[in-house]
């Protein structure tokens, strides 16, 4: 029952309308899932090779982490339009940093690595920390203040590197770290799921996370009972901008080089992620294990498409309708479960 | 007397003063940017570059208004710069092919090729409104969907390549020709302009959408039809949008796959810098003109100055958050 209970937004209605509604949430999206795996394993014999599945594994677990931080901004009724530039700005920022200092000392591999690292981390924390002040003490709306240093992280980033890739990381990073498969599955994969335990902890088990959705679910609400709920939703927007960091670290090692241009389309999907794993844009609710659960929805999804050698260009319609179909047929059973109620 | 907005009508004398400085406000930012940029570059006050700036606020005022539209009603639309694309594409493939089909009638074929990109235009505003408003998707999510497909319908109708030979009559008629010396481009976006104006001011359409983007509850108890309304407000968007990338069709000379590339962006930007406030029921055509006004002088203006232009994306996401900002501040003086 501490599923239902954890949703702030729907404790008005009445026990019967929520069970069900917790009943379809739950159902809909992993029958979806089997259904597309047993069909590919049936149909696509491609789709079990070890170089395919470890390509779903990492693409899902890139994802999954930048879903789950673009997660806790909608749960707090936001938007992060700026994952995408973080993720490119971090990654250009750790090959810098790498490279700069590989040069000045060849030797020192490690705290070659640690500063890279530290100043990518440091580009997620700083954007989300503006995201989250100006939405907190501004009080401007996160659509156009994520669009504002979205626009503003991916100048830096292209100004740094002029749109030409940064090369001369270690191999420690590249080789030993970012393409390495530990106990026969990619290692992002360890990473995406200690990130999905922890902030499932984190929402299910502290109190952060209990503020994190009463805020999404009634600011005032909130703020009456004693929440700092300035100090959350600054929380919310540097964890999300600290995780697009973290991916971009896995996705720069995996690649070798640091790229302005490498977040493609990371930030949609990571925001449809969170909207077909019945994510409310009108904060409040939001699972992080559903939210995992359609990352890999996605990242098959795409797969399958690429398998069966359907046109990119196609699959970007796809992808447009699969999004406004899954929030309309949600609409659709809230209304219902509504009408049931009143009739 | 009733006045043409829901917002002006709850402003006291005091808040209009306030409103009244925070527009001249942008006037006077305007007016020093291009004297200091003057005193760098003395080219930016030439008569030339000041027509040129004049020509080229003439499509993002269009696209602005446009945004301004829905965001009125307390939605945004992040469709409308593949929705260009996918016009300008579609409109200059049925151009090129009824020529190469051996069709003389220019005539003819520019009223097809319009008539393509305005139904197409159509067809998204259709769709976009009957999600937001029957479906009750999130204005967001929805347009966010049919940007994917509207790229999608772009690059694969065009093969991800730009569709030349585009009727010269095209351009002729859109573009370089002249009505007493008036560039076509300035005359279609002031007709634009005072239709949409007109329509916002002076129909009952109008001047409902500023009480359903201001207060949708008291829209719903007020017996208008909000549903039919919000959708009608979604396809004059993608129309006028439409129109504008015909416009631009007919400057480039051919249909681009990714001509729309930073169009959302910019009108979102033109339209909230005039004041267009995005939690819906403030903004009019005026605001719309100003903020794209503004914004295309200030990219004129750091062009000239010879900018780097990523230095000149970094500042136009300043600029973007100055505004909201500005428009926090007069929200909070209301």
């Amino acid at each position: 029952m501490t599923t239902v209970a954890i949703e702030p937004a729907s404790v008005a209605q009445p026990k019967l309308a929520l069970v069900s509604r917790a009943l379809r949430r739950i159902g809909f999206l992993p029958a979806l899932l089997i259904v597309l795996i047993v069909l590919l394993v049936l149909f696509e014999p491609r789709f079990m090779g070890m170089f395919n599945i470890f390509n779903v594994a990492r693409n899902s677990s890139a994802l999954l982490i930048v879903a789950s931080g673009q997660m806790l901004v909608l749960v707090v009724g936001g938007f992060d339009l700026s994952v995408g530039a973080v993720i490119a700005l971090t990654s250009v920022v750790t090959a810098k940093v790498m490279a700069v200092m590989l040069e000045g000392a060849p030797e020192d591999v490690t705290l070659a690595i640690i500063a890279g690292v530290a100043a990518g981390m440091g580009c997620g924390f700083v954007t989300g920390l503006i995201n989250g002040a100006c939405v907190a003490f501004l009080r401007i709306s996160p659509f156009m203040v994520t669009l504002g240093t979205s626009s503003i992280a991916t100048g830096v980033a292209l100004l740094l590197t002029n749109g030409i890739p940064v090369y001369g990381m270690p191999d420690a990073f590249v080789k030993d770290f970012g393409r390495a498969i530990w106990f026969g599955l990619p290692m992002p994969v360890y990473v995406s799921l200690s990130i999905l335990v922890l902030v499932w902890i984190m929402q299910r088990r502290t109190t952060v996370g209990r503020y994190i959705h009463a805020i999404g679910g009634n600011v005032q609400a909130a703020m009456v009972s004693g929440v700092n709920t300035n100090f959350y939703l600054i929380l919310a927007y540097t964890l999300c901008g600290m995780l697009a960091s973290l991916t971009s670290l896995l996705l720069t090692a995996r690649l070798g080089s640091g790229q302005a241009t490498m977040s493609g389309n990371l930030m949609l999907e990571s925001i449809a992620a969170g909207v077909i794993a019945g994510v409310s844009l009108r904060g409040g609710v939001g699972r992080v294990e559903m939210v995992a659960l359609s990352a890999l929805f996605l990242s098959i999804l795409t797969n399958a498409m690429n398998l069966l050698k359907v046109n990119s260009k196609i699959q970007t319609i796809f992808m447009g309708i699969i999004v406004v179909a899954a929030v309309a047929l949600d609409e659709l059973a809230k209304r219902r479960s509504r009408s049931a109620r009143e009739g | 007397m009733s006045e043409p907005s829901a917002a002006g009508a709850k402003l006291s004398s005091g808040q209009a003063l306030a409103a009244f400085m925070v527009r001249h406000g942008l006037i006077i930012a305007l007016v020093v940017m291009e004297i200091g940029f003057a005193i760098v570059e003395p080219l930016v006050l030439s008569p030339g570059n000041l027509l040129n700036i004049i020509q080229q606020t003439s499509y993002i005022a269009v696209f602005a208004a446009a945004q301004m539209v829905v965001i009125v009603t307390r939605g945004f639309d992040l469709s409308l710069g593949t929705t260009v694309s996918a016009v300008s594409v579609a409109s200059a493939l049925v151009m090129t092919g009824m020529v190469a089909n051996g069709s003389t009638n220019m005539p003819v074929i520019m009223l097809m090729g319009m008539l393509t990109g305005l139904g197409l235009g159509l067809a998204v505003g259709l769709f976009n409104g009957i999600c937001v408003s029957v479906l009750n998707v999130n204005a967001f999510v929805t347009t966010l969907g049919s940007l994917n497909i509207c790229f999608g319908i772009a690059t694969t109708i065009s093969d991800g390549r730009p569709v030349f030979d585009v009727p010269r009559e095209f351009s002729g008629l859109l573009y370089s020709g002249t009505i007493l010396g008036v560039p076509a481009p300035v005359i279609i976006a002031i007709v634009v302009l005072i239709a949409i104006h007109l329509m916002l001011t002076w129909t009952v359409f109008g001047r409902s959408l500023y009480l359903i983007g201001g207060n949708p509850r008291a829209a719903a108890l007020a017996g208008l039809p909000s549903k039919r309304y919000l959708t009608t407000a979604y396809v004059v968007c993608s129309l006028l949008a439409a129109v504008g990338a015909l416009m631009l069709t007919a400057r480039t000379g051919s249909g681009e796959p990714n001509l729309g590339g930073n169009v959302t962006l910019q009108s979102i930007a033109a339209a909230v810098i005039g004041g267009v406030s995005l939690r819906g029921g403030v903004g009019g055509t005026y605001a719309a003109v100003l903020g794209a006004l503004f914004v295309t002088a200030l990219s004129n203006c750091m062009g000239l100055a010879r900018i780097d232009g990523y230095i000149q994306q970094i500042i136009l996401g300043c600029v973007i958050i100055a505004a909201i900002f500005v428009d926090r501040l007069r929200t909070g003086a209301r």
